[in-house]
């Protein structure tokens, strides 16, 4: 059975749990250098980058190469998105190019579900604008699962800009979905203005929002934000929001530092947060790669080929 | 020729008229109207029994996008969708391209109206407030009024500068011209994509706050009240705006307001799904609102229900929910709506249901409409519904080029089923013809 991840919102616990443990397999037999699936036929996976971003493509690339299958890159630049032609027109022209999944990123909140209603099959939400990025959430639930053996009833800080992350919205409904206690740490202005449909606790204060917390997600802090009054400066928001040596100490001693990358070291996080023992953030790296491929085994119907 | 439309109820709000009887239209005029009128040498009949007989619905705000986007409708699709939908006056918003911000563009556009291949309605101007809707300098007010231009408003480019507003109701007092406002503070709403609320941050789209409209509201007829210019606030969907209104209105203040339907229909919360087909302006507020609204339109604080009538073509709105236009048809279900969501549900009686629709914003711009007068029209201006008819809207095959509204599918209770300027411009085709003909 082929479907699409557009978002974590709306899948059941059980599918959320199915392909997370699908990464956690490819995972064991990859580190073990085994191959993480049984041979299949080969197939064609359209990427479609309509916002820069080397991390994400090369993290599918190898996700589909994992698959055993072939990936046609398509980027905004120096095709015919450029030169003017819909987001309608260009799925509508790839569907016919035989691609067997497509994996979006758009700046548009919304445009994969678009994306999906005109390509017919599969399609995996790469990130689309503030809305989703649910392959980003799977693996950090991986690395959850691996730093702190389990995420039913763990206490979680999302702390930062949440109002234009799409990592936080994916983390949001995925944390609550596995039975964690989620909460929103930032500025007002960095907080959307009304949360009451999201599963999590809004604090405005940093140590308050962190105490006693088992892992710290650090978002980062896009620069934009400072010249339309939204942050009066960085060096305010580090001085207030910052997670560092000091700031750490309010959560639980064993909590875990995580952070999506690219990281503003200096900004959202300093060098002890991201590099110290606590940090979980080379792990959520790994995870990613694996998280993806679950995901697209998971969106093709493949997850019977994945070692079990 | 003369037409009877017999013994139907007759909804006439401009005389508190709600009685049971006919009305003649003989040569294009209405003639009598009454429980006895002289049936005599009529040349049709229409047995109206069970149904009401009313004045056309005059809408405030609707774009026929001519001049300049006609892949979008053309007066021609246009005025067949508002006869389909009971109007029979349309005032078209000025932001069309050029706007209209000349004398010449407004003839143009009433003589292509009253052409024989339009849809029979009148079509009149609303002028453009300021040159091509720059928001810079006031457009010449009296040249719009002698073409024919029956207000003026800033609808595609609402005005920021209360200066400039207040300058533009002094000319509008001085040439006793109504003043249509569109109440939008950009700094606030640029960029926004829907209400700003619990579901707009579900969706990470950016919010476009109440305030945004709620700011202008109170500027526009604090305005109003100090320069005393009839100004009709278009379009409130708030109940903050809602509370302004009837604060100005007991100040005393010459303000009056409309509501589209989409603001009574549905909120926020019917938009999980990035559907285009839901992007409106002003954005789809919460269930408060709509409860709100829909008393306050009820209770006579909302004057007029428009249409918002504005359509777009297929390939503009099948983009990501954050690039597409805003708003979508309305000629065709604006009634229908009316009817099921206020009517059926003993909101508003029949009779104020052809007040808000027909009669006051026929008195607010000063129209020869809205009335079921002898002579009170150019010519007969008359639509009969029929309340009852239980129907499903098909956007596919409506008569507007905009197919993408969120009406689309909507099971309707009552209709238009005749439309009448002068002669029968529309009639439903899916009725029998034998239950409206036979003398």
């Amino acid at each position: 059975m082929s479907r699409s991840l557009l978002a974590i919102r709306g899948h059941s616990p059980e599918a959320l749990e199915e392909m997370i443990s699908l990464g956690q397999r490819i995972r064991w037999a990859a580190e073990r250098g085994k191959a993480p699936f049984a041979p299949g036929p080969s197939k064609t996976i359209g990427l479609l980058f309509f916002e820069n971003s080397t991390r994400t493509r090369v993290a599918f690339e190898q996700a589909a190469s994992l698959l055993g299958h072939k990936v046609v890159s398509f980027a905004s630049s120096g095709s015919s998105i450029s030169k003017g032609e819909s987001l309608k027109d260009t799925i509508l022209t790839l569907k016919f190019a035989r691609l067997e999944a497509m994996v979006i990123r758009h700046m548009a909140s919304g445009a994969p579900t678009l994306a999906a209603r005109h390509f017919e099959g599969p399609v995996v939400n790469a990130g689309d604008g503030q809305h989703e990025h649910p392959t980003q959430a799977l693996g950090d639930a991986m690395t959850l699962l691996e730093r702190k053996g389990k995420i039913a009833g763990l206490k979680i800080a999302i702390v930062g800009d949440v109002l234009h992350s799409r990592v936080a919205r994916s983390n949001i409904w995925l944390l609550h979905a596995l039975g964690a206690k989620v909460r929103l740490v930032g500025p007002r202005s960095l907080m959307p203005a009304n949360t009451s449909l999201f599963p999590a606790e809004v604090f405005y204060d940093l140590r308050t929002g962190i105490a006693g917390c088992d892992a710290v997600m650090c978002l980062r802090l896009q620069r934009e934000r400072m010249t339309d009054g939204i942050l009066a400066s960085i060096g305010e928001y580090a001085a207030s929001y910052q997670i560092n040596r000091s700031t750490l100490k309010a959560a639980s001693p064993e909590a875990i530092v995580m952070h999506p990358g690219p990281m503003n070291r200096g900004v959202e996080i300093d060098d002890h947060a991201a590099d110290g023992p606590q940090s979980a953030i080379l792990s959520q790296v790994a995870n990613g790669i694996f998280a993806k491929t679950a995901a697209l085994a998971w969106s093709l119907g493949e997850e019977g080929r994945a070692a079990s | 020729m003369k037409i009877l439309l017999r013994n139907g109820r007759i909804l006439d709000p401009s005389q508190d008229i709600d009685t049971f009887g006919s009305v003649v239209i003989e040569d294009g005029q209405i003639t009598e109207v009454g429980p006895e009128v002289n049936e005599e040498g009529a040349d049709e009949a229409y047995e109206c029994r069970g149904l009401w007989i009313a004045p056309g619905l005059v809408d405030l705000d609707c774009r026929l996008w001519e001049p300049g986007f006609t892949h979008r409708e053309s007066i021609q699709s246009g005025t067949r969708a508002a006869a389909a939908g009971g109007f029979t006056t349309l005032c078209v918003q000025p932001n069309t391209s050029p706007a209209l911000d000349a004398a010449a563009l407004v003839s143009f556009l009433q003589e292509k109206a009253s052409a024989p291949d339009a849809g029979g309605v009148f079509v009149a101007a609303l002028g453009a407030l300021t040159l091509g809707q720059e928001g810079q300098r006031l457009s010449n007010f009296s040249s719009l009024k002698k073409a024919g231009a029956v207000g003026v408003c800033d609808e595609g480019g609402p005005l920021q500068s209360a200066g400039l507003m207040s300058r533009a109701m002094s000319h509008c007092v001085q040439l006793d011209l109504p003043l249509l406002a569109h109440c939008e503070d950009l700094s606030l709403s640029s960029g926004g994509a829907m209400n700003e609320g619990a579901v707009s941050a579900l969706l990470g789209l950016k919010g476009i706050p109440r305030t945004a409209e709620e700011a202008l509201v109170w500027r526009n007829a604090s305005l109003s009240q100090a320069t005393g210019c009839p100004t009709v606030l278009q379009r409130v969907s708030t109940w903050g705006s809602v509370m302004a209104v009837r604060q100005f209105k007991e100040m005393g203040a010459p303000v009056s307001c409309t509501v589209l339907p989409q603001h009574f229909c549905f909120s926020e919360a019917d938009m999980l799904e990035f559907d285009p087909s839901f992007k409106a302006f002003p954005p789809l507020r919460t269930p408060d609102d709509v409860a709100l609204i829909q008393q306050a339109i009820g209770e006579g604080v909302i004057d007029v229900i428009a249409s918002g009538h504005c359509p777009y073509a297929p390939y503009e709105v099948d983009v990501p929910f954050s690039e597409a236009p805003f708003g979508f048809p309305g000629l065709e279900t604006t009634l229908a709506a009316t009817l099921t969501h206020l009517t059926q549900k003993g909101i508003l009686s029949p009779l104020e249901t052809i007040r808000r629709l027909s009669t006051s914003p026929a008195e607010l711009l000063r129209l020869e409409a809205g009335t079921l007068k002898p002579e009170g029209t150019p010519l007969a201006q008359v639509v009969v519904i029929d309340p009852n008819l239980e129907w499903t809207f098909d956007a596919s095959r409506s008569f507007s080029r905009g197919k993408s509204t969120p009406f689309h599918g909507a099971r309707f209770s009552g209709k238009a089923v005749l439309t009448f300027v002068g002669a029968e411009i529309y009639r439903d085709p899916a009725l029998p013809s034998s239950r409206y003909e036979g003398s």
